[in-house]
């Protein structure tokens, strides 16, 4: 097979930093390379790197990327514009930022068509973007180029996304984080059609991801990164069943697997009492004209000690129903009642929320303590003195030094920022702790931490916990049961174990199906992925 | 288009009613009335009753104000008090002028502001972003009656090339119509510029810092088009909110514009009625220009729906 891109000692330097530290990789066409890692492991700045397309500061100061016989990372800019788009291609992240928001689609397909004069003209390039759309799955693709993006849902930008990159039949295809903001059954669906194309067009294909489930599913070959350097690399399958590095068995030791059964009845009894009963809950949002029904008669019932993992697809009410429980918003309809009493309007002292972005959940002007102390002052809990002690003590509970507490949000990690946010909640002594999304923007080890100091703060205190989250695997991990939401309904509730093994609504199981597992599905092209793998072995660090 | 109206029109109506109700009081408030104004300092207590009966001043506010109000409606406006004829020919007098001093203005303002606003966006070199910061701060903070007169010394005193007052009307004359045109027209348009490039680099600068524009990048497209292309659509809305404002301060300028360059416009009617107390010329002016601005508005807001898909479905 032919190399089409062959990447030799990349280093990528922001200021004195070295961001990524000779990274090299061969890829030969039609073939598939996944690139994983957590944040910080230098996969994304490669990624960009590859099309030279580093942010302000950043530089190669070392290495090629070598594409068409050119080496990109000397290129003059224009020649290199010429290769952008037109034999390496990209596909970002975030669907929803990544897309115009004043052009139509059918604009931007044409953009990205008269990019590189091919000498199409207007009409030609109209049907060549209606083609593209059509490749990518959208339906009535001729119709839809008039809509602009926010038209679109989630899955279909990236569909987009994806016809963009696609418009010139770029060699290679670099996928960064192609589907961390979508839903588990849109990601099967978008990672389908990047192997689809992939083994269609013969387009080689490069995925980024901090998700060993994703990379396992759409590449033959993968590098593991860590601070820069590539730590392990090789067939996939190889990868994942004799791991050689110990970082990467960390890695995969920290994914929580979905066939794993749930840690929840080891960690704590439930009591026998619910704490808190939800009977009949609605909400409508928008006017009586157009209104938009988020809940439809929920039922839920929480005990002391318990972990309810609640999940569903976005939009179908999770964060609604976890918002209507701390009383953030007024239900439409049905009662919540807290150990038999009914929870008015005023603030719930004994019910508090742990927010999904622990960067933007927390004030970036107050200081740790202050972060901490605020639910204290608005509960009118304790004087200064007895709030610092508080805030001292909270920190030691969630695994934080108490000298900290005089520092901003910026000098803490993502995983300690989490803690700040757990300690927060905990502060006027709650006893349901509703976590939205707790872990879903943190790193796997990370995760791992956090969900442990969640189950040692449910021992210790006896909290009744709701999980809310989209990763199944975590919640049958953490919970004792799981109640599955679909268009604003709890449609299913079981113990966590029989949830997974054995689920009884459709819907339970099209969601199961839809997570990406660590066995390799690829079976077929294995051997020759072997082959290609270890031709390349020879620029292991 | 149609919804849009009906949704905005009723209130642009009550903006015009209660601002009928405030430029009725206010007048009433400055000390004097048209009929001391008019029968003179020397003028006996008597006569000046008479005046005032005679122009109706005597009656009760609110029969004045609903008097005022019915004749606006019947389209039949009457005789100013002071300065002679009918009000709607003293206005129609100015009118012309003034649209085409404010008209005028508008165009520069955008013809100054968009190729500053995107050099200083876009370049890549220290000293031109400092020159475009500099002239964008330096023009804000020099008021008109300041550059007017530094333009007249300049063009027309120093290098002659220009006139420094008077008008002529573009349809007759209009080269020369521009001529007398281009001092009144800059002066009164470079504040405005300013803000309008300032508020549009920012605009410039966020879009091409967005992932859309990294897409772009990625996908090949020019740098160029990038910018006009791309980041521009982007930067527009709120650029076109912000024109709309200016509007305000260009038809408040040009009072001030008028009187520097001898422009025959309404700046000069409202300054006589003012000191007149010409009720009715006064009222109408000051009504006619907030209807001005509040249409200038509605189409403000309707060329941002435009301009922004996303508005417009929800």
């Amino acid at each position: 097979m032919t190399t089409v891109l062959h990447v030799t000692d990349l280093t990528v330097d922001f200021g004195s930093a070295t961001a990524v530290d000779g990274v090299g990789f061969e890829l030969a066409a039609g073939d598939t390379l996944g690139i994983v890692g957590e944040s910080g492991s230098g996969k994304s700045t490669t990624a960009l790197a590859l099309l030279r397309m580093l942010p302000p500061g950043g530089r190669i100061s070392a290495g090629s990327v070598r594409l068409a016989g050119q080496d990109l990372a000397t290129l003059p800019e224009e020649a290199l514009r010429a290769l952008r788009g037109r034999r390496i291609a990209m596909v970002f992240q975030d669907p929803m930022s990544s897309l115009n928001p004043v052009l139509t689609i059918g604009r931007q397909l044409d953009e990205a068509l008269r990019a590189h004069g091919t000498g199409l003209r207007k009409a030609q390039r109209h049907a060549r973007a209606a083609e593209l759309l059509d490749l990518v799955g959208i339906p009535d693709a001729a119709g839809r180029l008039r809509d602009h993006p926010h038209q679109f849902s989630g899955g279909q930008r990236q569909r987009i996304m994806i016809a963009l990159a696609l418009a010139h039949d770029a060699e290679v295809l670099v996928a960064d984080e192609p589907t961390t903001a979508l839903d588990p059954t849109v990601q099967q669906q978008i990672l389908r059609l990047l192997t689809r194309i992939n083994r269609e067009t013969g387009t080689a294909l490069v995925v980024i991801s901090h998700d060993l489930g994703v990379i396992t599913q759409t590449c033959r070959r993968l590098l593991v990164m860590r601070d820069g350097r590539v730590v392990e690399r090789g067939a996939t399958a190889e990868v994942l069943s004799n791991p050689q590095h110990p970082y990467t068995r960390e890695l995969l030791a920290a994914v929580p697997r979905l066939d794993e059964p749930s840690r929840a009845a080891a960690n704590s009894t439930p009591g026998e009492q619910p704490l808190l009963t939800v009977r009949g809950l609605g909400k409508t949002y928008g006017t009586r004209r157009r209104s938009v029904t988020a809940l439809h008669g929920v039922d839920l019932d929480l005990h002391p000690g318990e972990t309810l993992g609640l999940v569903g697809e976005s939009g179908s009410g999770k964060s609604t129903l976890a918002r209507a429980l701390v009383g953030a918003h007024a239900p439409s309809a049905g009662s919540i009642r807290f150990r038999g009493q009914e929870l008015g309007r005023r603030p719930r002292r004994e019910v508090q929320l742990v927010f999904q972005d622990p960067y933007s959940s927390l004030n970036p002007r107050m200081t740790a303590g202050q972060i901490i102390a605020e639910p204290l002052i608005a509960h009118g809990l304790g004087d200064r003195e007895r709030r610092a002690a508080r805030v001292a003590e909270l920190l030691g509970q969630v695994g934080l030094d108490p000298a900290t507490a005089g520092r901003h949000p910026r000098a803490f990690s993502g995983g300690q920022r989490q803690r700040l946010g757990i300690a927060r909640a905990l502060a006027p002594e709650p006893s349901v702790l509703i976590c939205d999304e707790p872990v879903s923007a943190l790193d796997v080890s990370v995760q791992a931490q956090v969900i442990d100091l969640l189950a040692r703060l449910q021992r210790e205190l006896g909290l009744a916990i709701l999980f809310i989250a989209h990763d199944l695997a975590v919640v049958r991990q953490v919970s004792h049961r799981i109640a599955v939401m679909h268009g604003g309904r709890i449609v299913e509730t079981g113990p966590a174990d029989r949830v997974v093994t054995a689920p009884e609504h459709p819907y339970t199981a099209e969601l199961l199906a839809a997570v990406p597992r660590l066995e390799p599905a690829l079976a077929g092209p294995a051997d020759s992925a072997r082959a290609t793998a270890l031709a390349s072995n020879r620029s292991t660090a | 288009m149609r919804t849009f109206l009906l949704k905005r029109l009723p209130s642009a109506l009550l903006v015009l009613l209660l601002a009928s109700f405030a430029v009725f009081l206010i007048l009433r408030l400055i000390p004097g009335d048209p009929a001391t104004s008019l029968a003179g300092p020397d003028a006996s207590p008597e006569t000046v009753a008479a005046i005032r009966s005679q122009l109706g001043l005597d009656q009760p506010l609110f029969s004045q104000y609903a008097g005022w109000l019915g004749r606006l409606l019947s389209g039949d406006i009457g005789p100013s008090y002071a300065i002679g004829g009918q009000v709607a020919d003293l206005i129609g007098d100015g009118l012309g002028a003034t649209t085409q001093l404010t008209l005028g203005a508008l165009l520069l303002v955008v013809l100054i502001a968009l190729p500053l606003a995107v050099v200083g966006a876009t370049t890549r070199s220290r000293p031109v972003a400092a020159v475009v910061q500099a002239v964008t701060t330096g023009v804000l903070a020099v008021p008109p009656f300041v550059t007017g007169v530094l333009l007249v010394l300049v063009f027309a005193v120093s290098l002659g090339l220009l006139p420094a007052g008077g008008h002529e009307s573009l349809l007759r004359e209009p080269d020369l119509a521009v001529q007398y045109l281009a001092m009144p027209a800059v002066c009164l348009a470079l504040p405005s510029a300013a803000v309008l490039a300032r508020y549009l680099k920012d605009g410039i600068e966020r879009a091409l810092a967005e992932d859309y524009v990294r897409t772009a990048t990625a996908l090949g497209v020019s740098r160029r088009r990038i910018v006009w292309r791309h980041a521009l659509p982007n930067a527009l809305p709120s650029a076109i909110t912000v024109l709309g404002l200016q509007v305000g301060q260009l038809i408040a300028g040009a009072v001030l514009v008028e009187r520097i360059f001898a422009w025959p416009g309404l700046g000069q009617l409202i300054e006589q009625g003012v000191i007149r107390r010409d009720y009715p010329v006064v009222q109408d002016l000051l009504l006619l220009v907030v209807a001005v601005y509040v249409t200038v508005q509605l189409l403000t807001d309707l060329a941002y729906t435009w301009l922004d898909p996303r508005i417009r479905w929800e």
